[in-house]
Formats: structure tokens, sequence, C-alpha cells
């Protein structure tokens, strides 16, 4: 009934070794019936970046070039050209500003130093009663403009420091260098 | 290294630097005391400055300084812009390594009439910063010596003297001249005391021991 095993297994060989004779004309007609077949319908766009972004890549990457990187993306992310720099304990030096203010009820030092910002640095009376204010700050080298404002309307310049010559608010500056030698 | 990023990752590196980006060029938030009139231009100045790799900060000082003086808008802009360019034309003098606080009190003794050869004459002889130097002619000048002295004065300081020296020696000038002594010739008596002090220094340095 049936044909034994290795007979079947030899037919098949035999039958799969046979050479096959194509025909020339074959691959343009197999091209010529994909090109009449109506265009598959694409991905959208969402679809074909979102394929984009997950397809894993891979990079050769020396790890001199990986900290060039980081370097990169640290400074990117954390470089403002226009950033104050903050005070340098080891650079900044404490500075003194005395003003002789008879009748005031306060008196602020404002400047470069403190964004101009009468809030931040209130002087003090040496003693109540007295006529002198006081203020210390740290400041590092570099030349400031400052003013003392009086009772938060009347602008006093230091009349011990030189005065600020480019004065274009109508209220007079004085000006302070800071030395690092 | 051999590192496989999926496109995510790229994705979320690149918005990191974006968002980094964005940071470093946001409004200053110390503009906001400003008035609506002046904040779009001083911002739009300090933005251009930013762009030429000027120092920024000298510029929101100044437009701080007249809003806490309560100055008009119009004032506020003008002084910045004129701030702007006398940066721009200190870089010129002083060159591309000159430090922000050089810049700043170089714009300053231009204002003051100081030539720009002299600045960078300045440049060319002294190592060290040249902030005090600057600040010291910009404020002989202020005390009414000719700008042709202060300059001739500490340029001939400057090669030697520290920043001590040439904050002692502008005081020395002004004290001369609250005394009565004619602005020149106290600078150029002045002059000649600490250059001759500035030898004895450095003499007295090279002779310490223990050092190079």
């Amino acid at each position: 009934m049936f044909e034994p095993e290795e007979e079947l297994i030899g037919r098949v060989v035999r039958q799969l070794r046979r050479p096959v004779a194509i025909d020339a004309g074959l691959d343009a007609r197999v091209m010529e019936q994909i090109a009449r077949l109506p265009a598959r319908r694409t991905a959208g766009p969402v679809r074909a970046v979102w394929r984009w972004l997950i397809r894993p890549r891979a990079i050769r990457l020396s790890p001199l070039g990986a900290l060039a990187i980081a370097a990169v993306f640290v400074a990117v992310v954390l470089w403002r050209p226009d950033r104050p720099s903050s005070p340098a304990p080891a650079s900044a030096r404490a500075f003194g500003f005395v003003v002789v203010a008879p009748r005031a009820a306060t008196v602020s030092l404002v400047g470069d130093f403190n964004d101009w910002d009468a809030a931040r640095t209130p002087m003090q009376r040496t003693r109540t009663g007295e006529s002198v204010w006081t203020a210390v700050i740290p400041l590092t080298p570099g030349r400031y403009r400052y003013a003392f404002l009086v009772d938060g309307v009347a602008w006093l310049a230091d009349p011990t420091a030189p005065a600020a010559r480019d004065d274009e608010f109508g209220a007079p500056s004085s000006v302070v260098t800071v030395g690092g030698s | 290294m051999t590192a496989r990023w999926s496109g995510p990752a790229f994705g979320l590196v690149a918005a990191m630097l974006v968002a980094g980006s964005a940071a470093a060029q946001r409004l200053d938030p110390r503009l906001e005391r400003l008035d609506s009139s002046a904040r779009p231009i001083v911002a739009a100045l300090v933005d251009s400055a930013r762009a030429a790799a000027l120092p920024t900060e000298p510029l929101v000082q100044r437009a701080l300084e007249g809003a806490t003086k309560r100055a008009p808008a119009e004032r506020i802009v003008a002084a910045v812009r004129r701030l702007a360019l006398d940066l721009g034309h200190a870089r010129d003098a002083l060159g591309p390594t000159a430090s922000p606080t050089e810049l700043g009190a170089a714009a300053a003794a231009l204002r003051a009439g100081a030539p720009p050869a002299t600045l960078t004459e300045l440049r060319r002889i002294r190592r060290e910063s040249l902030t005090v130097p600057l600040a010291v002619l910009t404020d002989l000048v202020g005390s009414g010596v000719p700008v042709d002295s202060a300059a001739a004065a500490v340029l001939s300081l400057a090669a030697k003297a520290r920043d001590a020296d040439l904050v002692e020696f502008r005081r020395a000038v002004e004290r001369d001249i609250a005394l009565g002594a004619p602005p020149a010739s106290a600078t150029a008596t002045a002059a000649a005391v600490a250059a001759a002090a500035v030898q004895v220094n450095a003499g007295a340095r090279q002779q310490r021991p223990g050092r190079p």
C-alpha cells in the first residue's frame, strides 16, 4: 500500500534537483504586473515619524567623543553669558560705605552690586540718634556705580568717592573700583 | 564604545539642548522692573549685545539704575544704547580677550574722553587686569585732570604698578587738587612719586627669599 520511505524521499529529492528552465521574460512580466497594482496606502506622516523615532540605531562613539558631547550639553544648558558671576569668596573683599544723613529715617545703599534694589542693603545707624549710617558688603574686583537713597526718595552721591561722570538719570551716583592686586 | 540609542533618546537630548538654549535666551526677570515701553527695547539691546559677545550685565545694571531712579523710559533706553556702543568700542580697543569688567571700565574711560589708542597701549604694556588702571584714568579725568596728562601718567605706571599702587596714586592726585594744586602738575608729581615707590616695592619683592 505504501511505498517505502526511502524511495519516497529519493523521488522528492530527484524532483527538486531537476533543472528548472526560467523564461527570460519573467522578470519583465513580474515588474509589469507590480506596476499595475494599485498604489499601496502609505503610512501617515505621524506613523512614519514615530517609526523613525523608535528605530534603534547603532552609534560608534569613543569615550573621548562621549565626554565632548557631555561637555557641550552641560555648557549649553548651564552657561548664560549675562549671568552675573556669583561672588567668589576668595576674591571678594569687604567694603564699608559710610554716609552722613541727619534727620533720615532710613538710608539704603543701592548700586550695580545689588541690582539697584533699595530693599537689598539697608544701612545701619552707628548709634541710635546719630546721623552716620554704614553698610559693609563683599565686592569682587570690578568697577561699580552706586548711590545712597535717603527715606526712599532723596538720592545722595558718596562725597568721599569719585563721581560717576555718565549720569544720565538726573540723580548723582558714585563709583568704587575694587582691584585684584 | 558602541551605544544603541533609540529615536526617543535622540529626541530627548535634542529637546534638552533646545530647552537649555531657550533658557539662556529668555528675558532677564530683573528687566520686569522696567516699564512696558522700555522693557522690549532694552531686552533687544541686551540680546544684540549678547549676540555680539559683549557683556550684558552692565547694560542690565544701567537699566535698573534708571528704573530705580524713576527715569523716563526714553532716557533709560538712550543710556543703555549708548553704553552698548561704548562697550563695542572698548572691545575694539582692547581686543577680544578683554574681560567683562575690563570692558566696563574701558567704556567709562572712552566716555570720559580717553583715546582708544591709550587703551590699546595699556593692553600691550600691562599683563594684569586693566580694570583699575582704566578706572583711575577715568576718575582722574573726572577730577579735572586733562585727559592727555591722565593718560600719560597711567601709562607710565601701568606696566609695573599693582592695583593698590594705582589707587593710592589717584588718591594722592585728588588730595593735591583739593589742596589747591593745578590738576596737571598734581598728576605729574604724584606719578613721579608713585613710580619711585613702585621701583622700591618691585626691588623689595625681588629680594624677598623663597619667591621666584
